[in-house]
C-alpha cells in the first residue's frame, strides 16, 4: 500500500487522472471541429445564396447578390464608416448595457433579499421589461435629444429590467446551506457579499450577461432610430432610406458578426475558474 | 479570486474608454457633440452678425429637401452662417427633435406643420421645399387609367399627413370613388417599391425619389403626376421655430435666401445637382439623376412662396380628412417676412469627385 | 477522546442540553419532550430512521432554530458538518479551510494551519482545487478539516458520510478519529447507519419514529481506534438492531 503522510491515495490518484484526461478530451476534441464546422456552414451558406440571386430565382429587387453586398461592404469600409458605426454602436451599447448591469445587480440583489421590496416592485420591474424599447423612442428624443444619450436610455431600458430579474432569481435560488457556512464563519454585511452572495449567483450572472448584451445588441438597430446620425442601427435605416439593400445587407452581416464576438467575449467570463462550478456537473 | 475580478472590471472600465475615445475623438476640436446654435441659453445672448454660427437643419433624404444639403454645401465655407444640413429618416424624430428642439429649423410635410401649430408647437412655415415631385404608381402590367379601376385595392400613402393622402382623397370625390371604396395603408417609403412589386399594395403616392424608382426597376408606372391632380402641388414646407425667428432673425433670412438660391441653381443645374446631394442622401447618382431630368418637370425648385391659397387649400382638405381639428388661421402659420424679392442661383463650384459630407 | 473515564466526563459541566425540547413544524411535532446532555470531549451518536428529527437536533443544539418549547444551553461555539455540498463551489480546497481559521490572524500562522491541514488530510496536492474537481470523500475531507481547525468546541456532523460508498466511508471514518486525537472537539454525529455510530462513538442515542424520544442509550468504552469487525462493535450493533426490532 502506498501510502502519504498514513492516508492511501490509491483512490484519489485514480481520480485525479481521470479529472486531467476529461480536460484533456474536452480541448482535443472539440478544436477543430469548433472552427471548422460552422465554416462549413457558412460557405455552404453563401454559395446557396449565390446560385440563386445569379440564376435569377432570388432577383435583386427582392435580395441583392453577395458581390452586390460585398462591393458595399468594401465601399463602407473604405471610407471608414463602418469602422464609425462599428464604434458609435458599440459605445452605446456597451455603456447602456454597463449601466443596465451596474444598476440592475443591485436592485436584483435587494428584491432578492428583502421579500418586502420583491412584493413591492416586482410587478413594476416585470411591467416595464414588457415595454419593448421602440415605444421610448419619443421619450428619449425629448428628454436626452438626438445621439448617444438617448440611444444609450433606450439600451439601458432595455436591459436594466431583465438584469434586474435574472439577479432576483439567483439570489432566490442561492441554497441556504451556504448562508448556514458563512454564517458559521461570521462572514456578515459586506464581506457576506463579496465572498459568498455575489459568487454564488456569478455564474447565472455571467448567463444574464450574455442573454441581455445580446438583448442590448438586438436593440441597437431600434435605439438608433432617434435621429442618430452614425451607427450600424442608423445604417440600416439609412440604407433602407437610401433603397440601397447592399448596404443594409452588408450592415446586417456586420451586425451579426459583432454579436457573435461580442458573446463570444462574454462566453469567455465563464472560463474564470472560481465560475466553472455553475457550468460543469 | 479577488486578482481575476479586478482585471476583469479594468478591462471593461478600458473598453468603455477606449470605445469613448474612438467615438468622441477629442482630437478633433469641432467633431463630438456639437452644441446647437441658438438653444435656450445660447439665444439670450448677444448676435453680431457676421459671426459665423453653425445651425442645423433637418431633412429626409427626398428630392423635396434637396435644397438642404445644396444650402450645406454652399455655406460650408462661407464665413456667415453655416447651415448644416441634418439628415433624419422619418418625420416622427423630427418632430421630437423640433419639440425637444435640438433643431430649430427642418424641411417637414405641410399638414403635419399645421398640426404641430394646432397642438401649440410654435412652428412656422418660411419657404417651400419644391413643387410638384410626387407621383401615383401603380404597377406596370395594371390597366388603371384612373382611380375607379382601383376600387377595391390597397394604396400606400407615406402619412395620413402627407398632403398626398390628401389629395388623393380629393381625387377620389372629383371621380366619384367613396372613400371606403379604397384601401389606405400608411408606409415608410422606401418600402413602397417593394411592395408594389411584390404585389402586397396595388398603387402609391410618394415623393421621390421613391417613385422613380420603381420606374427605374421597371416594375411600376406613373398613374399621374402630381402636376396632373393639383397643379403647383406642395409636399414640403421649410419650417423654422418661433424662438430662432424672435431670437436670431438675420439667420432666418440667411437660411431662407441660401435655400431660395440654392433651389434657383438646382433647377438650372440638375445633373450636377443629382451629383451634389448623392452622398449627402447617401442615395445612387443615377436615381437622383433620373428624378431632376426624367422629365425635367418632375419637380420644380421654382414659386417656393407659399401663398395664402395654396394654404388655406390644404388646410381645408386636412380639416375635411379630419386630421386637423379646427382651422389654424394662415396667418399664424406663414411667415414670407424672410423670402428675398430676387432669386440669384447660388454660386455653387463642384466638389472634386469624392465631395460628400464630413 | 483525552483518556478520561465516564466517571470524571460525567463530574465535568456538560457543554450541551436540551431540557424538555419540543419541536414542530405546522401541526407536525418533530421532537417531544427531549432531554440530552453531552460532556465536554464526549463522542455522542444519534441513530434513528429516517425522518425521526435527527437533523432538527442538531439545528437546535446549533441555534439555527429556536425550540417551540423547552431550552438548549451550549457552553461553546458550534459547527456543523454537512452530508454535501456545504463547500462553497467558488472556492478552492484551501480557501474553503481557510473559512475555518478566520479567527486567526492573516499571516503565516493562518497559512502554516491551513497546510498542516491539507497534508494531515492527504489533499496537499489539490489544494488549488475546486470543490467540483474533486471526489465526493475528498470533499467531506475538506468539510472535516474546515470544521476541525475552527475555534468551535462543538462538532455537529450531519450523515458527512452518507453520500459515500462504503470503502471510502470507513477509511474516512477512521481519519475523522485520527483528527480529532489531533484536535479533540465534542462530538454530535447523527446518522442512521448504526455501524457507524457503534464503530465511532463513545455514546449511543437510539431514536424512535416521529415524534422523537430516546428509545435507548448505549455506552462503548473501547478506546480507539476500533476496528470495525471489534466484538464490542458487532456487540453494540446488534444490541441497536435488537432495540429497533429489526433481528431475525
Ligand atoms: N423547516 C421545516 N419545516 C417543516 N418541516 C420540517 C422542517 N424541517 C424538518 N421538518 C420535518 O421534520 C421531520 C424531521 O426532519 P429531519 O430532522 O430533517 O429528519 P432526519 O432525521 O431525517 O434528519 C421531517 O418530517 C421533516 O419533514
Ligand atoms: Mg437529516
Amino acid at each position: 500500500m502506498r501510502f502519504v503522510r498514513g492516508v492511501d491515495t490509491r483512490d484519489f490518484s485514480n481520480e485525479w487522472s481521470l479529472l486531467k484526461s476529461f480536460a484533456v478530451s474536452q480541448r482535443s476534441v472539440s478544436i477543430w471541429p469548433r472552427l471548422l464546422l460552422p465554416a462549413v456552414a457558412v460557405a455552404v451558406a453563401l454559395a446557396v445564396w449565390w446560385v440563386l440571386s445569379s440564376t435569377g430565382v432570388f432577383p435583386g429587387t427582392l435580395f441583392p447578390s453577395p458581390a452586390d453586398v460585398w462591393a458595399g461592404m468594401s465601399e463602407e469600409l473604405r471610407t471608414g464608416r463602418l469602422f464609425d458605426d462599428i464604434v458609435a454602436s458599440l459605445f452605446r451599447v456597451v455603456v447602456g448595457f454597463g449601466l443596465g448591469v451596474l444598476l440592475g445587480v443591485p436592485c436584483g440583489l435587494v428584491l432578492g433579499h428583502n421579500p418586502l421590496a420583491r412584493a413591492t416592485f416586482l410587478p413594476g420591474v416585470n411591467f416595464f421589461r414588457s415595454l419593448s424599447p421602440l415605444a421610448w423612442l419619443g421619450f428619449a428624443i425629448l428628454w436626452f435629444g438626438i445621439g448617444d444619450v438617448s440611444s444609450m436610455f433606450l439600451i439601458f431600458m432595455a436591459t436594466f429590467f431583465p438584469m434586474v430579474l435574472a439577479t432576483l432569481a439567483a439570489v432566490a435560488g442561492i441554497p441556504s446551506i451556504y448562508f448556514r457556512v458563512a454564517r458559521d464563519s461570521d462572514l456578515s454585511g459586506i464581506e457576506l457579499l463579496r465572498r459568498v452572495t455575489l459568487p454564488a449567483i456569478m455564474p447565472q450572472l455571467v448567463t444574464a450577461f450574455r442573454v441581455t448584451a445580446g438583448i442590448a445588441w438586438v436593440v441597437v438597430v431600434a435605439a438608433e432610430m432617434n435621429g442618430a446620425q452614425e451607427g450600424l442601427g442608423f445604417a440600416i435605416i439609412d440604407a433602407r432610406n437610401a433603397l440601397s439593400p447592399d448596404l443594409l445587407v452588408a450592415n446586417m452581416v456586420v451586425i451579426g458578426l459583432v454579436g457573435v464576438v461580442l458573446d463570444q467575449i462574454l462566453a469567455r467570463l465563464s472560463r474564470i475558474p472560481s465560475l466553472r462550478w455553475g457550468f460543469e456537473r | 479570486m479577488k486578482n481575476p475580478t479586478v482585471a476583469y472590471v479594468a478591462g471593461a472600465i478600458a473598453v468603455v474608454a477606449v470605445l469613448g475615445v474612438l467615438r468622441l475623438k477629442p482630437w478633433q476640436n469641432k467633431s463630438g457633440p456639437t452644441p446647437i446654435v441658438s438653444n435656450a441659453n445660447t439665444a439670450q445672448g448677444p448676435t453680431v452678425s457676421g459671426e459665423p454660427q453653425e445651425v442645423k437643419v433637418g431633412f429626409l433624404p427626398v428630392t423635396c429637401h434637396l435644397t438642404c444639403p445644396v444650402t450645406d454645401f454652399a455655406t460650408r465655407t462661407s464665413k456667415a452662417n453655416h447651415f448644416a444640413s441634418m439628415r433624419f429618416t422619418d418625420f416622427p424624430t423630427v418632430v421630437d427633435a423640433l419639440k425637444a428642439k435640438r433643431i430649430e429649423a427642418t424641411f417637414m410635410i405641410v399638414p403635419l406643420a399645421m398640426k404641430l401649430r394646432e397642438q401649440g408647437v410654435p412652428v412656422k412655415i418660411v419657404y417651400l421645399g419644391h413643387r410638384d415631385g410626387s407621383e401615383v404608381i401603380v404597377r406596370k402590367d395594371s390597366p388603371a387609367k384612373d382611380l375607379r379601376a382601383l376600387r377595391g385595392k390597397t394604396f400606400a400613402v407615406p402619412s395620413k399627413y402627407s398632403n398626398q393622402y390628401l389629395v388623393i382623397r380629393a381625387l377620389m370625390e372629383r371621380q366619384g370613388v367613396a372613400e371606403s371604396d379604397i384601401k389606405f395603408v400608411e408606409m415608410a417609403p422606401p418600402d413602397m417599391p417593394g411592395a408594389l412589386a411584390t404585389g402586397s399594395i396595388d398603387a402609391y403616392f410618394v415623393g421621390e425619389p421613391h417613385a422613380a424608382k420603381a420606374e427605374m426597376d421597371g416594375t411600376g408606372r406613373v398613374l399621374y403626376y402630381a402636376k396632373d391632380i393639383w397643379p403647383h402641388f406642395i409636399s414640403c414646407a421649410l419650417v423654422v421655430h418661433e424662438d430662432l425667428i424672435n431670437s436670431k432673425p438675420e439667420v432666418v433670412r440667411d437660411l431662407v435666401r441660401g435655400i431660395a438660391q440654392s433651389g434657383e441653381w438646382a433647377e438650372t443645374h440638375r445633373v450636377q445637382a443629382a451629383t451634389l446631394v448623392a452622398p449627402y442622401y447617401r442615395q445612387k447618382e443615377k436615381l437622383l439623376k433620373f428624378v431632376l431630368t426624367t422629365p425635367p418637370d418632375r419637380v420644380s425648385y421654382r414659386m417656393l412662396t407659399p401663398t395664402d391659397e395654396d394654404l388655406q387649400k390644404i388646410e381645408d382638405a386636412a380639416v375635411k380628412s379630419g386630421i386637423l381639428k379646427n382651422d389654424v388661421p394662415i396667418k399664424e402659420l406663414v411667415d414670407r417676412q424672410f423670402i428675398p424679392k430676387d432669386i440669384k442661383p447660388a454660386n455653387i463650384v463642384m466638389p472634386a469627385k469624392s465631395g460628400g459630407p464630413s | 477522546m483525552k483518556d478520561l473515564s465516564s466517571v470524571e466526563l460525567a463530574a465535568l459541566p456538560p457543554i450541551l442540553q436540551l431540557r424538555a425540547v419540543s419541536q414542530s413544524f405546522g401541526t407536525i411535532e418533530v421532537l417531544h419532550d427531549l432531554n440530552l446532555s453531552v460532556a465536554r470531549g464526549e463522542f455522542v451518536a444519534i441513530v434513528g430512521p429516517s425522518g425521526c428529527g435527527k437533523t432538527t437536533i442538531l439545528n437546535l443544539l446549533g441555534g439555527h432554530i429556536a425550540p417551540t418549547r423547552g431550552e438548549v444551553v451550549r457552553d461553546g461555539k458550534a459547527r456543523m458538518v454537512f452530508q454535501q455540498d456545504g463547500l462553497l463551489p467558488w472556492m478552492t480546497a484551501r480557501q474553503n479551510i481557510e473559512l475555518g481559521v478566520r479567527h486567526l490572524p492573516q499571516g503565516s500562522a493562518r497559512d502554516n494551519k491551513v497546510n498542516e491541514l491539507l497534508a494531515l488530510i492527504g489533499l496537499r496536492d489539490f489544494s488549488e482545487h475546486y470543490p467540483h474537481q474533486l471526489s465526493g470523500g475528498m470533499r467531506q475531507r475538506v468539510e472535516l478539516a474546515r470544521a476541525l481547525v475552527s475555534e468551535a468546541e462543538i462538532l455537529l456532523l450531519d450523515e458527512p458520510f452518507g453520500a459515500l460508498d462504503f470503502l471510502t466511508r470507513l477509511r474516512l471514518r477512521g481519519e475523522l478519529v485520527r483528527l480529532l486525537q489531533e484536535f479533540p472537539r465534542t462530538v454530535i454525529l447523527v446518522t442512521h447507519d448504526i455501524e457507524e455510530a457503534a464503530h465511532l462513538a463513545e455514546r449511543i442515542l437510539v431514536l424512535g419514529e416521529r415524534p422523537a424520544r430516546v428509545n435507548c442509550e448505549l455506552r462503548l468504552d473501547a478506546p480507539h481506534p476500533r476496528d470495525v469487525t471489534d466484538p464490542i462493535v458487532v456487540d453494540a450493533v446488534r444490541r441497536i438492531l435488537g432495540e429497533m426490532g429489526l433481528r431475525e
